[in-house]
Parts: C-alpha cells; sequence; structure tokens
C-alpha cells in the first residue's frame, strides 16, 4: 500500500494488547505533556508546526494559537483524565478504529484519538488531504514521550473515496468515526456497514434575551469569529428578544477589536463569493449592515434579517442577527434544520429556558457566550457520548 | 422604447452601439426596479453619474431568491432547479430557488435565435433533435426547458424527439431514434444536461449498444453534472460520447446560461475553435472580478464571472454569479472569452465536517 503522509502504518496485530497493557497513569501523562507541549507556542512542536500548520489550515498565526488553545485546552489532562476514568468502567479492546478526518480545522484530530486511546483501541486517523500536518507531528509527539504506543496509532492522508485504497483498512477496522458531508458518509455507511458512527455538517447559533447591556458581546464575537467561522460550533446567526439593532452595533465594535487580535486567514473564493452575495443582496433589501472594516471582507460582516428563517453563514465571520420578539416561537423556526444543528451561546433567562426544546432539535451542546467553541473531551459532538458511542457500534456490529 | 432597440440590436448588431444601450438599459432598470435602485444610490450610481457600463454596481443571483426583481409584469416566471440554490436543511429542502419575473419572453426568443443556429446547427439549418431535456409540460418554470421547447419549434426538423420522463432519461426513446437517425446520413443535434447526457451513454454501454451517428452531428451541453450525483468526469464523458454514440470531442458545443439571465454564451467547437472557451453574443458582456473587491481581474486571473445582458434588463442587466471562470482573449472573435472553473456555493454548511478535497476540486 502506498499512502502519502503516513506515519506508524501499518498498526501493529499485537497493538490492543500493547494498550491494555499500558497503565492509566502513563498513558495518561504522556497524553496531558504532549497537549501541553501543543498548547505552548514556544515549545519545539510547535515552533516545528505553527508555519505549515497556519498555511493548510488557512488561519492567521494569531487565529491558529486561538484555535488550538481552544481544541487543546479541551483535552487538557482534567477532562481527559475524567474521560479515562469513565473508560476504565467500561468494555476495553473491541479492535483497531479509523477516524476520518474531513476539514482543515486545526488540532480535530485529538477529539476521536483521546476516546479511543481511553478504550485501549488502536486507531489510524486519516487527515484531510488539506491539512496533513497536525496529526502525524501529534502522534509523533505522543509516542516520543510514551514509546509503548509506537505501533498502536498511525496517521495518514489521501484523497478521500479511494475505494481501492481504502477497502483493506475499512475491513481491518472494527469502527469508523467519520467527519464529512452526507456523500462521503453515506459511502463509508456502504463500504463499511455497521462500523460507521458519522459526524456530518452541522451549524450553530446564538440566542440572546434579557438586558442586552449585560450581553457578553466579545464573548459572541469570539464565538463567531474563532476557526474564522469555520467550526460547527462557530456562531452563523443570532436570535434576540430586544434591540436588535444596537446588538448589532455591539457586536460590530466587538468584532473590530478583534481583528487587531486574530485577523482572519487567506479567505477562499467559495467563502468570498457567498459573503460578496451576502451583502450586495443585504443592501438591495435596505437592511442594516455592518460598515467594512480595516480588516477586508474577511473580517467579518454583521446584518440585521428581520425574516426570522434560520439562513447558514457564507463563512468570514459573516453573521445575521434575527430580531424575535418571542423566543418560543423558535424551535419551530428552527425545526427544518434538525439534525444539522450543534449548538447554541445562550444569555438571559428566556434563552435558557429553550435549552430542552434546542436538545429535542438535536443542539448537543449548550453554553454561555464566549464559551461555545471551548467544550472538552467529555462532549458528546453530535449527541454521541464519545465513549459509550464507540462500545456500542462495536457490539452492535459484531452481533 | 429601449426593449425595441435591444431587440433590434440582437437581430442586428449593426443597428446600435452596446456602451450606449447598456447606459440605456440601466436607466431603464433605475428607474422600475426599487431594489436594484436601493442598491445603486447606496454605491453612488446613478443614470446622471454612471459614464460605463462597468460602473454599474452588479445585482448579485442571491438577490433572485429574496426580492421580485421586475421592470414590467411579468410574462414567464421561471424558477432555477433545488440542486444549486437549494440549502439542505436536514432531511427537508428549504426553497431558495432563484426566481426570475420575466416581462420580455419575445426578446429570450430572439436572442436564442441569434445563437444557437450559429453555434450548435453544423449547417445553421433545421435538424433532426433528440432531446433529453424535460419539456415545459413537465417543468414549466423551467428556462432551460423554455429555451429548449423554442429550439425545437423554431429549429427542429419533424422527426425531433423528447427522450426524458418522470424517471429521467427514457433510453429506449432515445435509442431507437438514434438507431433511425443513424440510418438517414443527415447531421442531427442531441440536446441534454452533462448529467442526463451520461446517464443515456451509460445506458448504452449496459445495453453494449453502439451507434454511430451521421456526420456533422452537433451535441449541445449545458447544466454541468447538478447536484452531488457525478459519475464520470467530463474526460470520461467525451470519451464514451464517442464509443457509444460516434461523436468527436470537437462537436460537442457547451452552452452557459442561467435562470437569472436571459441569454447564453456558448463554446465555438462546431467552428474549429477552443471546446472550453465561451464567448459572448454582442448584446452581452462577461468580466472576471476579484471575489474579494469585486474589480475587473487582468486575463488569466481566476474570479467570479459578472455578466452585463442588454437582454436581461426587465430583471437586472448585470448580474454577478456565484460561478467561477478566467477571461481569455478568443481567436477570432470580437470581445472577450472565458472558461468556466467552477461553482462557489458559498452558504452550505461549512462545519468541522466541510469536505475540503471536494471543494478544492469544485474550485
Amino acid at each position: 500500500m502506498s499512502v502519502p503522509f503516513l506515519t506508524g502504518f501499518p498498526i501493529d496485530p499485537a497493538a490492543e494488547e500493547t494498550l491494555r497493557a499500558l497503565p492509566s497513569s502513563d498513558l495518561l501523562a504522556a497524553w496531558g505533556e504532549t497537549v501541553e507541549a501543543f498548547l505552548d507556542p514556544r515549545s519545539p512542536e510547535r515552533l516545528a508546526l505553527d508555519p505549515a500548520l497556519a498555511a493548510s489550515s488557512r488561519l492567521s498565526r494569531e487565529g491558529l494559537a486561538a484555535a488550538l488553545d481552544a481544541v487543546l485546552g479541551g483535552v487538557r489532562t482534567g477532562p481527559a483524565g475524567a474521560l479515562l476514568a469513565e473508560a476504565d468502567t467500561l468494555p476495553q479492546g473491541g479492535g483497531p478504529v479509523l477516524a476520518v478526518l474531513a476539514s482543515n480545522l486545526p488540532a480535530l484530530a485529538v477529539q476521536p484519538l483521546w476516546p479511543a486511546l481511553a478504550l485501549r483501541r488502536p486507531i489510524l486517523l486519516k487527515s484531510s488531504a488539506a491539512e496533513p500536518v497536525f496529526a502525524p507531528a501529534f502522534l509523533s509527539a505522543l509516542i516520543r514521550r510514551e514509546p509503548r504506543l509506537k505501533g498502536t496509532v498511525a496517521a495518514a492522508a489521501w484523497p478521500g473515496g479511494d475505494e481501492a485504497l481504502e477497502a483493506p483498512i475499512l475491513a481491518a477496522v472494527t469502527a469508523v468515526l467519520a467527519y464529512g458531508d452526507e456523500p462521503a458518509l453515506a459511502s463509508l455507511r456502504r463500504r463499511a456497514p455497521g462500523k460507521v458512527i458519522g459526524y456530518g455538517p452541522k451549524t450553530s447559533l446564538a440566542v440572546i434575551s434579557g438586558d442586552l447591556d449585560r450581553v457578553d458581546v466579545e464573548g459572541l464575537a469570539r464565538d463567531v469569529a474563532l476557526f474564522d467561522q469555520r467550526g460547527c460550533l462557530s456562531v452563523a446567526a443570532v436570535y434576540v428578544a430586544g434591540d436588535s439593532g444596537k446588538l448589532a452595533e455591539r457586536l460590530e465594535e466587538a468584532m473590530a477589536n478583534l481583528v487587531g487580535r486574530w485577523p482572519p486567514g487567506p479567505a477562499d473564493s467559495v467563502a468570498l463569493s457567498g459573503v460578496q452575495q451576502v451583502r450586495l443582496e443585504a443592501e438591495m433589501r435596505g437592511l442594516w449592515r455592518s460598515k467594512p472594516g480595516s480588516g477586508g471582507i474577511g473580517a467579518g460582516t454583521i446584518l440585521v434579517e428581520p425574516i426570522p428563517e434560520f439562513r447558514p453563514s457564507p463563512g468570514l465571520r459573516t453573521v445575521r442577527i434575527h430580531p424575535l420578539a418571542d423566543l418560543n416561537r423558535l424551535p419551530e423556526i428552527l425545526a427544518p434544520w434538525r439534525g444539522k444543528l450543534q449548538g447554541a451561546a445562550l444569555a438571559g433567562e428566556g434563552a435558557w429556558n429553550l435549552v430542552p426544546a434546542l436538545a429535542e432539535l438535536g443542539f448537543s451542546r449548550h453554553a454561555a457566550p464566549g464559551d461555545l467553541q471551548s467544550p472538552d473531551v467529555t462532549w458528546h459532538n453530535g449527541g454521541h457520548h464519545p465513549l459509550r458511542s464507540l462500545v456500542q457500534q462495536t457490539q452492535c456490529s459484531s452481533r | 422604447m429601449i426593449v425595441d432597440r435591444i431587440s433590434r440590436f440582437v437581430s442586428d448588431p449593426a443597428s446600435s452601439k452596446f456602451d450606449e444601450l447598456a447606459l440605456e438599459a440601466f436607466a431603464f432598470g433605475f428607474e422600475r426596479i426599487e431594489p436594484f435602485r436601493r442598491l445603486c444610490e447606496g454605491r453612488g450610481a446613478t443614470p446622471e453619474s454612471v459614464t460605463d457600463w462597468r460602473q454599474v454596481p452588479p445585482v448579485p443571483t442571491a438577490a433572485f431568491k429574496s426580492l421580485k426583481l421586475a421592470a414590467a409584469p411579468a410574462r414567464e416566471v421561471f424558477r432555477s432547479s433545488g440542486t444549486t440554490g437549494g440549502e439542505s436543511a436536514g432531511d427537508s429542502q428549504v426553497d431558495t430557488r432563484s426566481v426570475h419575473h420575466h416581462p420580455y419572453p419575445e426578446l429570450y426568443r430572439l436572442t436564442i435565435d441569434a445563437t444557437f443556429p450559429r453555434f450548435c446547427l453544423p449547417l445553421q439549418a433545421s435538424a433532426s433533435m433528440l432531446s433529453l431535456i424535460p419539456t415545459r409540460e413537465q417543468l414549466p418554470d423551467s428556462s432551460l426547458s423554455f429555451m429548449i421547447d423554442h429550439v425545437l419549434t423554431r429549429w427542429g426538423a419533424p422527426e425531433s424527439l423528447t427522450a426524458f420522463g418522470p424517471r429521467g432519461v427514457e433510453i429506449a426513446k432515445a435509442r431507437s431514434w438514434a438507431g433511425s437517425r443513424q440510418r438517414e446520413h443527415k447531421p442531427v443535434v442531441v440536446l441534454a444536461t452533462a448529467f442526463a447526457l451520461a446517464q443515456w451513454l451509460q445506458g448504452l454501454e449496459r445495453m453494449d449498444l453502439r451507434f454511430r451517428l451521421p456526420a456533422g452531428s452537433a451535441v449541445f451541453e449545458t447544466g454541468g453534472f447538478k447536484g452531488r450525483t457525478q459519475e464520470l468526469t467530463r474526460e470520461e464523458l467525451l470519451a464514451k460520447l464517442g464509443t457509444w454514440l460516434g461523436v468527436a470531442p470537437g462537436s460537442v458545443v457547451r452552452e452557459y446560461g442561467m435562470t437569472e439571465l436571459t441569454s447564453q454564451c456558448y463554446t465555438r467547437a462546431l467552428e474549429g475553435g477552443d471546446p472550453d472557451l465561451f464567448v459572448t453574443p454582442p448584446w452581452m458582456r462577461v468580466r472576471i472580478l476579484d471575489p474579494e473587491t469585486l474589480e475587473e481581474t487582468p486575463a488569466g486571473t481566476p474570479g467570479l464571472i459578472a455578466v452585463f445582458d442588454l437582454a436581461n434588463l426587465g430583471s437586472a442587466v448585470h448580474v454577478l454569479t456565484e460561478d467561477l471562470g478566467v477571461a481569455e482573449n478568443a481567436e477570432g472573435v470580437e470581445g472577450e472569452g472565458f472558461r468556466l472553473l467552477g461553482r462557489a456555493e458559498g452558504a452550505e454548511l461549512r462545519g468541522c465536517s466541510l469536505v475540503v478535497e471536494e471543494l478544492l476540486r469544485r474550485t
């Protein structure tokens, strides 16, 4: 087999036994040290990785640092240890896992990696061909700290959908954690029946009620801007029971301030096109629109959209603010997007009262503004328990 | 009346000058279409201030989804297919299709008559045609069906046939037509979207049925592979056309059109031109704009396709598309040509599960 960017493949047939023999404390220590190294922008790992990772993830250097803080902050020893302790109460092993990563957002490989290791299951991380650098770098650093992991974890990148290349891999693993769009997930389900846990495309929003002067707009701006709004927890729209114009002006100021700290990365033509369409259409409709800022089109666009129907954001920090006097209408408004909704940043009692209804629509995370994009490793991404879904899936597929 | 002058210009490009008609068409829309006027006034572009058609703000195709853009009462209403404009929302589809309220269908037909025969008819005269495109009865609000209905009525020989049913391409019907035409030795024309064509060719392949359409026959191909069911690359499609219908790549004419426009661009395949280079008719201009600044890019630099279509004065004379292209001079043709690079559908869910490879392929 010839796979570019391959590190450590094929996985050692005895890998599961090796992992089972590894004391939890040793595993957690190596993991924690590695995570801290990748959180430290002055570490040798980060100094070596950052230029290539910024380029492949299309983030500014500052945006990359913030993204790594958000992702890796959620897998530090504290939450990782909690998950490991839970894993020790569950059936261990069950065969090797393939994680298919789809986007070029940095460091997302750690999200499937740690649950698999906690359950003592070997794992192959298949990176997006557009971002092939993080996973092998992280695994190399992890193995340096805990050499017994050699042969139990591997990273590779190849253009997805190569059925001949993927057939032996799909046959060898017992579970596939797959991030991708619907056709990609359907293709994997067809080729690996019963093995796939799918994480399809999702989007997020904010709901604001109560005293708008007390809303943490800096946090809201962070929830919009982190990952340049390319994450599934990135806020694409804001529903507000109150003065939408006032909120828009406050958010505009916060977003402008943020541009200095987190300059946008290079924008692709697809996103630029989408934002141009949104901006021009807003002009034609006479909607309130934020003033062009110093950071160019990638610095963000805020619209006040009187029509309550949710529309996806084209990205580049573009957010629609929908005035909605009666927030109880929101579940009905969002109903067409059931299953595509991931997180909600909530401010005010009226917003938090919606949690049960939002959960029923498939929202898997609720947080105060500023915290939405920083879940830890215990988060049920897409409604999937990080450990139990893997255990249950394997038990079902082996019947 | 500006509509009459543009109609004359379409039929006789010597009757007027594009630049003058463009400014008049702009003033016409500015006066009659309120959202367009709002856009222009916000940018300081009025009939008094604009001296060059390039200064006219382009209308985004997204505006056709949310606004009624009509300079006069509509006589036809066209809607885009859900595949390119719709947004996936769980199991349901949020209807965000473009709606084109068209007041001048006769002008639309004139643009077809002024271009289709030249670019698509081997002898520039009526020919037997096979259409793999839904009829107007099947899709009454499709601008493509409107166009093909006119083409068949005006330019199709009596043996012309539509082989598209409720379940897509009617393979047997199309096969029967091809068999009959093969024996007649008169050039024919196949009208199809790339996807329908692929469906038919794969059907012929399954049955192992090879035809040799008469020498000089042509294929009109439009629409690309809509949706995500792409099974063939363009190279594979052209190869299969040769294998199963005996049509050479040089006989495949590509058309560029869209619901939001009236006029069409074609490649000059039958004239021996570059098979992937589109050229514009005299009443149309295409510019490639920088996606960030919307300034015109130099030839050879990719960007967004903006179209100034005089025949579209009933809704939006200057349209910013979501298509990516690159400008290139077309040898032997007045004006510029352009290549189509892909579609920049920018409002899909773009979360952690975005398949970047797919986006890269599309751009």
